[in-house]
């Protein structure tokens, strides 16, 4: 069957359909506020005239491109174009500042492609065994999950600000309370503002945090890379050794995440960073532009795509939202989730599967091809750069919602952002807290629930122990760390 | 104000919320009580607690707010030129919509940030509206912010 598959996924308008929309998926990743969800459920109702195997793969080259897409502004020019990609823009802006924008770009175009390659391998081969895993996950799974992309904050932590990251993380936490109350309905800390029901959207303060901050700092530099390099010469660079254990580590993590239904690629491109920044023998060079970290995150995050299409095909549960959308496009097509995809439908769904594998060499050369090209973005002078910039990252936000107070929230934050540099917090942690606070929250609190009132409910079940060990052994050495530079060694004193 | 007073300062309105936002949840219903406002109850006391070890750490290395300050550190003239344009940009969305607005904004904050030559103000004005006006509007179909004033 998988080879009837591949025979009818070699007729040209399959072909066509992979390619235009692999090439589209990038554009759409690549604009912050356009997602690839956005994209998938517009083309619904196109791929209801084309053939059902043409219209499946169109949707999924979408997937594959905009999931990468989101890497480039990221490193480019720290504007993110999916929140997924905020862990690429930490590490890759400052080698595009180093005038290495080429080489990051590079490394994020193999990374997703080993990512989205393993998933799509993953999918293939054990997609009905996998699904049983991810019914295993309850909320307090999730909560501690949530907890898990949490410790990422210990990571992202600078030296010696390991308390101001702490507190930016819980502060995000704090500000995604804002909004309705999961368990009540009831509305808190809105102020009576319509806009703040479903609580603070956080592709707008993300936009403001991290590209609106990044616009004002430029205001005072002719060009994003730094006046000592070579404007002139955008070099190509070879891959750096010893990248292959990080792009391994967050295809696994990715896939893993992207099969547990409603988890995203945002928590497995921060668990795949924090683990790599753990791991590795560069870890002063995190955060000034670790290729190590591009791989890791940009593997991650692309492993979901092949993950979240395990329990989306054999259960019906979608493991995000693009993937709620790709099933909106199956149940079109009369294709119900289930034994009956991979039997009776066997052809078309396993060629979607295997148009995936083009997908990602398409990107693949793609991206390699115009690295060197889309890297001379940072040679444009910020007079005009930042104007643009501006102007995308407000359209961005408006159009996640099609609300002018989103514009607002991203000016808003990009000031807070600043202050908050300016106090020596972690805009990392703070984002991370504001992603991951709704996932928090639920699990938490349907968790509770749960266990009658009982916190012992996190504690007990197979999953949490498990959640719980690895948890533990990421805190244990930044906690001898922080033990060793605070309370062992004398505080020197400032002059 | 002070770089150095930054840190502490704002680490007294953070410990400032965390006793709102504690005091907040005796608002809550009651059958909440025991999830959703133990959770916050949960950040509160997080929040407040790492405040106070952070100053008594800051007290004790004197070095709190050691954060790099870039805001406008280099070119304040156009670091706040740039901030008012938005501001004034994003009122200006909601009132004579997306293509008007920017037609303003654009060729206004690139003379801001220090461009003189009409030819690539004006090129790259025209061609980040047509840009929009194909992927947003005709391809993609996105609706965007519409003028209420006509």
């Amino acid at each position: 069957m998988i080879f009837e598959a591949a025979q009818s996924l070699l007729a040209p308008s399959a072909l066509l359909a992979v390619f235009i929309g692999t090439v589209a998926g990038i554009i759409v990743g690549g604009m912050p506020g356009l997602t690839a969800t956005m994209a998938v459920a517009l083309l619904i109702p196109v791929t209801y005239a084309l053939h059902p195997l043409t219209g499946l793969v169109l949707m999924g080259g979408v997937y594959c491109g905009a999931m990468y897409g989101g890497s480039i502004p990221a490193i480019l020019l720290r504007t993110p174009g999916t929140p997924a990609a905020v862990a690429t823009a930490m590490e890759g802006y400052p080698l595009t500042q180093q005038g290495r924008g080429g080489l990051a770009l590079k490394v994020s175009v193999i990374s997703s492609f080993v990512g989205g390659t393993f998933s799509t391998l993953v999918l293939l081969l054990t997609a009905p065994l996998l699904a049983i895993f991810a019914l295993k996950f309850g909320p307090p799974e999730y909560f501690l999950l949530a907890i898990l992309g949490l410790v990422g904050i210990v990571s992202l932590a600078e030296e010696g600000k390991l308390l101001k990251a702490l507190i930016s993380g819980v502060l995000g936490l704090a500000i995604a309370v804002i909004g309705t109350d999961p368990i009540s309905g009831n509305l808190r800390y809105t102020m009576g503002m319509r806009e703040l029901f479903d609580g603070v959207s956080f592709m707008p303060a993300l936009i403001g945090m991290f590209s609106i901050t990044e616009m004002l700092k430029l205001t005072g530099a002719s060009h994003i890379v730094h006046e000592t390099v070579d404007v002139k010469s955008i070099k190509r660079e070879p891959m750096p050794k010893g990248l292959g254990k990080f792009i391994g580590l967050g295809s696994c993590v990715g896939t893993l995440v992207g099969i547990l239904p409603g988890e995203g690629a945002t928590i497995a491109a921060f668990i795949s960073y924090n683990l790599a920044r753990q791991h590795s023998k560069n870890r002063r060079l995190f955060g000034k532009g670790n290729p190590e970290g591009i791989a890791a995150a940009e593997s991650g995050n692309n492993g979901c795509v092949g993950g979240s299409l395990v329990p989306t095909l054999t259960l019906g549960i979608p493991g995000n939202s693009v993937a709620a959308a790709l099933l909106g496009g199956l149940l079109i097509h009369g294709m119900i989730p289930g034994p009956e995809l991979f039997t009776k439908h066997g052809v078309i769904t396993y060629g979607f599967i295997l148009s995936m594998f083009l997908a990602n060499l398409i990107f693949l050369g793609i991206g390699l091809f115009f690295a060197p090209y889309f890297a001379r973005i940072s040679l444009i002078p910020t007079s005009l750069l930042i104007p643009g910039v501006c102007l995308f990252s407000a359209l961005g936000s408006y159009a996640m919602d099609g609300n002018i107070f989103d514009v607002y929230v991203m000016l808003g934050f990009a000031v807070l952002a600043l202050v908050l540099e300016k106090g020596g917090f972690s805009l990392g942690a703070l984002i991370l807290g504001l992603i991951l606070g709704p996932i928090a929250e639920t699990g938490f609190a349907q968790g509770l629930i749960i266990g009658h009132g009982s916190l012992g409910v996190f504690f007990t079940r197979g999953p949490c122990q498990i959640l719980w060990a690895v948890i533990v052994l990421l805190l244990v050495p930044p906690a001898l760390q922080f033990y060793r530079n605070h309370v062992r060694q004398p505080i020197p004193a400032a002059d | 104000m002070n770089k150095r007073l930054v840190g502490p300062a704002l680490l007294a309105g953070f410990l400032l919320l965390a006793v709102l936002l504690h005091r907040s949840t005796a608002g809550y219903p009651a059958f909440v009580q025991g999830s959703t406002a133990s959770y916050v109850r949960f950040l509160a006391w997080s929040l407040g607690i790492l405040c106070v070890a952070d100053l008594v750490f800051s007290l004790r290395r004197r070095t709190a707010g050691a954060g790099e300050d870039e805001t406008g550190g280099r070119n304040p003239r156009r670091f706040w030129s740039l901030l008012v344009l938005l501001a004034a940009y994003s009122w200006a969305l909601g009132i004579f919509g997306f293509f008007a607005s920017s037609l303003v904004f654009l060729p206004l904050t690139m003379a801001a940030m220090g461009s003189r030559r009409p030819l690539p103000i004006a090129g790259t004005t025209v061609g980040i509206l047509i840009f929009v006006y194909i992927v947003f509007v005709q391809l993609l179909e996105v609706s965007l912010p519409e003028a209420t004033l006509f």
